[in-house]
């Protein structure tokens, strides 16, 4: 469903009662879903000033290719800050020259995007797209990517994110990948998709419970838990050929991997001394050098972006709160106060927001703290959220969240305006977004 | 607009159920038995990663104007070919995974039939097998003396037996925070079966965490039954 659509049905329903609001839109929802079970996004909310952009279908060699423009237009309408206009029927002109932009003017378009494809020697495609400022009527950029067929949707990613910059000021966060866990009866699929969840590749599946993936910081890696034998070890996969190790099988548990930014180290939970207490494991040699100390239970480690500290979750104050240690001297101290249960540390690519879960009133909701001077905002109103994830950008997370005892994902922006549903049939949860 | 958005969640959800003609069955394996052959996972799509090699430049020869295009860039992406990897469950008795990091489970096959026998008895204390802990605390209630006791006595004649402590923990909150919770759990009935002296050697405490409920509900008295351990023998 579109912005605008969205837009449109939102006046008719002031007017009517809660009941018959409900009743309406769960018949629009119904008919507006596909025939088969693709991932469906809604959105709820938006920036209050949004851009009003044209994205116009790419030309193709062929009927019946996946379309570039569709692609674009779907990541730029779902982020929140974009109203997609209706080109109407129509195409990308043969050249730029063809755009009549006053045209798109009265139509109210800030911007236009118009592209084709054309194939290239070897067998490749040759992806050209345009992006021009209605106003000012000129061109603001335009470049040519040359790919496999196969490789044309991630281009029409790397495009969105090109128009996103080009128009906002800031990278766009359509081109990054996610990791998450499907749950299908009594089997567990780790999945690696777009980060518009389409394009989703199984790759681990088990019978046993897998949890806590984890990106390499250069994406060629996967780190996560699996039940497997019995308890929880931490393995190792590498994304290109597939092929994976258990990095920390340990007598005890061992959980809750977090790669170093050099990608040299995972930080792990292990409980084979005492407690679950946090280490540093050396990927090549495989040592583990024990990082935290005291009876209390710690957790879900996360290394800041400079490699100087690592937050993680302790109940060494009686409740679970967010702590973080300097990786110097190993020093800890206390980074949340408000409320009796704040876990699961994730943050921001600059270092500055830890976006954590956070309890209030029996039910949890995503929440972030700005570094610099320790103000926490709860982002969301759903009641079971877990394990944030920041996008590239720095500017959405990923979390998941139960509706009616599914397992859905979800995204919100840091400033807590635009938020997403990304929904599949299956139970999902435990997602991680990366490069 | 909240109603609004209630109203999309509902009838996503509406759509959700609409589109899985069957709904899974619950999970009822709490990991006690080990995997038969035949539940292997089935094999999965092979497919490769879409991230061909992309070059990219602008467009030159097209009317540029004063916004002019940035100089030529490369943008280089390596192959990604992603073929999924099946795990499998490791088949405890025959692979003899050692409990602890100590030996091989090799006990002799006499001595393995008679603990199964024993621990198998219905009207045996060694039938009971789960230890249920209150909300936040891996503290053992009295009622649970007489149960470990039996176990105690158990592992003390038999020392070449071994058991896996599972903890587990209720639905709310993080899955890691909640492995580290049930392994809390584990550990105390770990100590509390040190103390009446079986060897460390022949248990090992570990956590699924929320993972493997035993009551699908969502709420107090699902929740209760979830926290607890259970005493799983090696080899059976």
């Amino acid at each position: 469903m579109g912005d605008s659509s969205v837009g449109k049905i939102g006046n008719v329903l002031r007017k009517m009662n809660m009941f018959a609001r409900l009743l309406l839109i769960a018949v629009l929802a119904l008919a507006a879903l596909p025939a088969r079970a693709l991932m469906t996004i809604e959105i709820v909310g938006g920036a209050s000033n949004k851009i009003p952009i044209a994205v116009l279908p790419f030309t193709l060699p062929q009927e019946g290719g996946l379309n570039p423009g569709d692609v674009i237009t779907n990541d730029l309408g779902r982020s929140g800050y974009f109203r997609m206009l209706d080109p109407k029927g129509g195409v990308s002109p043969a050249t730029p020259q063809g755009l009549t932009l006053p045209d798109w003017k009265n139509r109210g378009a800030d911007a236009v995007v118009m592209g084709h494809v054309i194939p290239a020697p070897g067998g490749r495609v040759e992806i050209r797209f345009w992006l021009h400022d209605v106003v000012r009527q000129t061109q603001i950029i335009a470049l040519s990517y040359t790919t496999t067929p196969a490789g044309v949707r991630s281009v029409a990613h790397k495009i969105a994110d090109v128009i996103h910059e080009k128009l906002l000021g800031e990278p766009g966060p359509y081109s990054g990948r996610i990791a998450y866990i499907l749950k299908q009866g009594k089997r567990y699929e780790l999945q690696v998709a777009d980060a518009d969840s389409q394009n989703a590749i199984t790759v681990a599946a088990s019978p046993e419970p897998i949890i806590s993936p984890a990106w390499s910081p250069d994406g060629t890696k996967l780190a996560y838990v699996s039940f497997e034998d019995k308890k929880p070890v931490v393995y190792v996969q590498n994304l290109v050929d597939g092929k994976r190790r258990a990095v920390a099988k340990f007598r005890g548990s061992n959980s809750a991997p977090a790669w170093s930014p050099d990608g040299r180290q995972l930080a792990v939970t292990l409980s084979k001394d005492e407690t679950s207490q946090i280490y540093l494991l050396d990927l090549e040699t495989g040592e583990a050098k024990r990082l935290t100390r005291g009876g209390a239970l710690d957790t879900e480690p996360v290394f800041s972006p400079d490699g100087r500290w690592l937050y993680f979750t302790s109940d060494r104050g009686g409740s679970p709160q967010i702590y973080r240690a300097s990786l110097e001297n190993g020093e800890a101290s206390r980074i949340t106060f408000e409320g009796g249960y704040n876990v699961s540390p994730a943050l921001s690519p600059d270092g500055k927001t830890l976006a954590f879960v956070h309890r209030r009133d029996g039910r949890f909701h995503v929440a972030v703290m700005d570094l610099a001077n320790r103000q926490m905002q709860v982002l969301t109103d759903t009641a079971f959220d877990e394990s944030p994830s920041f996008a590239p950008n720095g500017r959405l997370i990923l979390y998941a969240t139960l509706v009616n005892g599914r397992g859905v994902l979800a995204t919100v922006s840091v400033d807590g305006r635009v938020k997403q549903r990304l929904s599949q049939s299956g139970d999902l949860r435990e997602p991680s977004w990366g490069p | 607009m909240k109603h609004f958005a209630i109203a999309l969640t509902l009838a996503a959800l509406l759509a959700g159920c609409a589109d899985q003609p069957a709904k899974d069955a619950v999970i009822e394996d709490r990991g006690i038995k080990v995997s038969p052959p035949a539940e292997k996972a089935k094999a999965v799509d092979t497919q490769g990663m879409p991230m061909a090699p992309v070059d990219s430049k602008p467009i030159s020869g097209a009317a540029q104007d004063a916004a002019a295009p940035p100089p030529a860039q490369k943008v280089e992406t390596r192959a990604l070919a992603e073929p999924a990897t099946e795990v499998k469950p490791l088949d405890g008795a025959k692979t003899g995974a050692p409990v602890g990091g100590a030996a091989g489970a090799t006990a002799a096959g006499a001595d393995q039939s008679a603990i199964a026998l024993s621990l198998k008895d219905p009207n045996s204390p060694l039938s009971k097998r789960i230890i249920l802990f209150d909300f936040d605390s891996s503290a053992i209630r009295d009622e649970y003396r007489s149960l470990l006791e039996a176990h105690a006595e158990f592992l003390k004649s038999n020392p070449a037996s071994k058991v896996i402590l599972q903890g587990h923990a209720d639905e709310r909150g993080s899955r890691e925070y909640n492995l580290a919770l049930g392994q809390r759990r584990a550990e105390s009935v770990f100590k509390a079966l040190s103390l009446l002296g079986v060897a460390e050697g022949q248990m090992e405490a570990v956590s699924l965490g929320e993972e493997k409920p035993i009551a699908e509900g969502h709420d107090e008295a699902a929740w209760q039954q979830n926290r607890r351990t259970e005493i799983l023998y090696q080899g059976e």
